[in-house]
């Protein structure tokens, strides 16, 4: 079978698992208390509430209710965010592109760090560069992330003063036209080196923070299984032919030994966007996350469903993407399937 | 023996030119038990376009010394620790030059002679292969590495920078960009068509029916006969002077066994290739060497000519082997019917290392090593049964000998 037959039978069986996912979280805020809770206040009357149920359609059969959802969703209605005072699309956008620029920079530096670290020590196996990796990746994974972002905090914008919180610097965020949300991408759009700058800067120290444990997982998950191929037969006929240890290494050893780690770095992106709560919390970054965090703690649950519904697409999207490099690297997936 | 190896010619009478000459290796692992003495002086010559049978019963120390031809040996845990190997490639013999060490000589001397000089077909054609490459792609890459002269031949003497790089596989990120845009772009599919036409033509010698599709294979589609071939095919790409086929046949169904000896000794026939060939199977050695030399824990017990050492085996050890095989010509017979276990090699004490299991084994073999002994032309041995006892300083009685069964 082709690569791209696999392809084409993934995609199909994606708008089922759409569905599936859509009746999920519809029916887990059915289960979670009530959907008007953010608009009830204790002076109102039962006849009152009874009006708001009935305005809001909570009184229909559930399936109707359902396809009541469904439908705004596909037409881009999500409701109104009572947290962020303004219906959800419209907030959603630029909340979406503050933590998607957030998570991209932990995601990109976790594994090209990951993978390049993970090589260079397996490489070394046993020897003093693998040692101090191991000590990088067993305290990067076990460190509890709001502590070390408060250290982070505290060192490096309380003591040293090098770099700012939040996620600009307001005079220079309104200095330039936003039309993708991504500050980095928009500075660049605007050809202003200072915006970009200044991009970057709010985006170190969340980013290094939310990125730590994935990057020490990706770089554990590369070490060992790139130990482990390098222990095969495969890679001595591959310097039996006279390749150079470089050619060994990259492209026998390091190719497959990425098949496993692909696996670890699908499953660390649901990692990474857990992790934004909390990072977008301690830097006040105003992300998904932190709106997230709000909405759970007010019941605003027009907003939950939507962060539900997004972030399960794209666990769908990612694992996709995951499965087709999958079957790129490893060609017996392919077949097997 | 009396080794007249240095001059490159074998003992038997300036006849033969030798290929290699490994004298008194030794490849030692550190292990946390102590030092394991996997190979422990072992001398043989390989001559000139003959084919040598290494024999011995499996942890001997065969593959060792086979890698250590390529400094293969991972090391640490493994220790060069002694001996070298002397290796003439036709290049500085036809130059009239010397031998090289192949456990000195610099790494990149070392990587020409992989592939290229010396090449080597592993015991699991499943695991020697590369399972996310291409079988075109995988063979390609000793083409790219050793033939890259040939491969830009179509481009004439001008051949862009970029494009040399590439057919030497040195190419950067920023390069292999630029070779996939117009003006190298046709230049690139010239060198590729050249080296798809040498592995189909290398494919093609090892009776691979339809050569072309099969490149476009995946190591899991094909069989483990016709993965075989295709590495026996890399093998021999480059036309080596020596090949090395570490127990080729042994993972593969008997009946696709003799096609691959077959396919071997064609092709080396065809070629005048050396070959060092390794098994525990006797009664294969027989069929497809010239010499044999029979090896036990680690050193060498017994060589010469195939037809001497299976008519008249000298040592003990080779003796019990043959009583193991099953006397019908044809049946095949493993090592394994010998009493006793091959001793433990963690830091041993000098002895003969079968004195634990020889039937003749007298008190001077658990104390003394034996020397290598020339017993007639061309056949040598080490066994004490053969040695003076002026030169072990005992009595002649006290010597081991074949009129007297100890257990
Ligand atoms: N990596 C290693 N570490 C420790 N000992 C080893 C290693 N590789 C080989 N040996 C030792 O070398 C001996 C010979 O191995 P090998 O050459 O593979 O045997 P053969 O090919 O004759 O079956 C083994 O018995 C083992 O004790
Ligand atoms: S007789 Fe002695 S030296 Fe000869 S093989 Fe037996 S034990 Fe070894
Ligand atoms: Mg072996």
């Amino acid at each position: 079978m082709q690569i791209r037959d696999y392809l084409i039978r993934r995609l199909m069986v994606l708008p089922i698992l759409l569905i599936g996912v859509s009746i999920i979280v519809f029916a887990l805020t059915r289960v979670g208390g009530s959907p008007i809770g953010i608009y009830m206040s204790h002076e109102m009357t039962p006849e009152e509430v009874e009006e708001l149920e009935d305005r809001y359609g909570l009184n229909d059969p559930l399936p109707v209710q359902y396809f009541a959802w469904a439908g705004g969703v596909l037409r881009g209605d999500l409701g109104w965010s009572g947290v962020a005072v303004a219906p959800v699309t419209q907030v959603f956008r630029g909340k979406l592109a503050a933590t998607m620029e957030l998570a991209t920079a932990a995601g990109l530096v976790a594994v090209t760090l990951g993978i390049t670290l993970g090589t260079f020590a397996g490489a070394r196996r046993d020897r003093l560069p693998d040692h101090l990796t191991r000590v990088f990746s067993v305290s990067g994974s076990s460190m509890p992330d709001f502590w070390f972002a408060i250290v982070l905090l505290i060192v490096f914008w309380v003591y040293l003063g090098w770099f700012p919180v939040g996620r600009s610097d307001p005079a220079i965020w309104a200095s330039i036209a936003h039309p993708t949300g991504l500050y980095t991408i928009d500075s660049l759009m605007a050809g202003s080196w200072q915006a970009f700058r200044d991009a970057i800067w709010h985006l170190v120290l969340p980013a290094i923070t939310l990125g730590l444990a994935t990057t020490a997982i990706i770089t554990r998950m590369m070490r060992s299984s790139l130990v482990e191929e390098l222990n095969e037969d495969y890679v001595d006929a591959a310097r039996a032919k006279g390749l150079p240890e470089r050619l060994v290494l990259k492209r026998h050893a390091r190719r497959n030994a990425l098949i496993p780690t692909m696996t670890v770095i699908g499953l660390s992106f649901g990692f990474l966007l857990q992790g934004t709560v909390v990072v977008e919390i301690i830097y006040q970054w105003p992300g998904l996350g932190r709106w997230l965090a709000d909405a759970v703690l007010r019941g605003d649950q027009a907003t939950i469903m939507a962060y539900v519904l997004f972030t399960s697409v794209l666990f769908l999207t990612v694992n996709l993407a995951v499965d087709i490099i999958y079957a790129y690297l490893d060609r017996r997936v392919v077949l097997g399937s | 023996m009396t080794s007249t190896a240095a001059a490159g010619v074998s003992a038997e009478g300036a006849t033969r030119a030798l290929v290699a000459s490994v004298q008194d290796l030794s490849i030692h692992f550190k292990t946390k038990a102590g030092m394991v003495h996997a190979v422990d002086g072992v001398s043989f010559d390989i001559r000139d376009g003959e084919t040598l049978g290494l024999v011995g019963e499996t942890g001997c120390g065969k593959s060792v010394t086979a890698r250590s031809f390529m400094r293969l040996v991972a090391s640490p845990p493994g220790v060069y620790a002694g001996g070298k190997i002397d290796f003439w490639s036709s290049e500085t013999r036809a130059a009239g030059g010397g031998p090289v060490n192949l456990l000195t000589i610099a790494d990149d001397e070392m990587l020409d002679i992989r592939g290229n000089r010396i090449a080597m077909i592993f015991q699991d054609p499943g695991k020697a292969l590369n399972p996310a490459l291409s079988i075109g792609n995988q063979l390609a890459e000793v083409f790219y590495q050793h033939r890259s002269d040939e491969l830009l031949e179509p481009l004439g003497p001008n051949a862009p920078v970029i494009i040399r790089r590439a057919a030497n596989q040195e190419s950067g990120k920023v390069e292999r960009v630029l070779l996939k845009l117009p003006p190298l772009r046709s230049k690139a599919a010239k060198v590729r068509e050249e080296v798809e036409d040498h592995v189909a033509a290398a494919l093609a010698e090892t009776q691979i029916p339809n050569p072309r599709k099969i490149m476009d294979r995946y190591p899991h589609e094909l069989s483990g006969g016709m993965k075989q071939r295709v590495l026996i095919a890399q093998a021999l790409a480059c036309n080596p002077d020596l090949l090395i086929a570490d127990e080729p046949t042994t993972a593969l169904d008997v009946t696709i066994q003799a096609r691959i000896l077959n396919l071997i000794r064609e092709l080396q026939q065809r070629r005048r290739t050396s070959v060092l060939y390794i098994s525990h199977d006797l009664s294969l050695v027989r069929e497809i060497s010239d010499r044999v030399a029979v090896m036990y824990a680690g050193r060498i017990a017994e060589i010469g000519r195939t037809d001497d050492v299976f008519r008249q085996p000298l040592h003990p050890y080779t003796r019990s082997l043959m009583a193991a095989v099953p006397s019908s010509r044809n049946k095949r017979g493993e090592l394994a019917a010998i009493e006793g276990t091959v001793p433990e090699l963690i830091d041993p004490q000098p002895s003969c290392r079968f004195h634990t299991r020889c039937p003749y084994a007298a008190g001077v073999c658990g104390e003394v090593d034996p020397r290598f002994l020339r017993h007639d032309f061309d056949h040598g041995v080490a066994c004490h049964i053969y040695d003076e006892p002026a030169e072990l300083g005992i009595r002649p009685d006290e010597l081991p000998s074949y009129e007297r069964r100890t257990r």
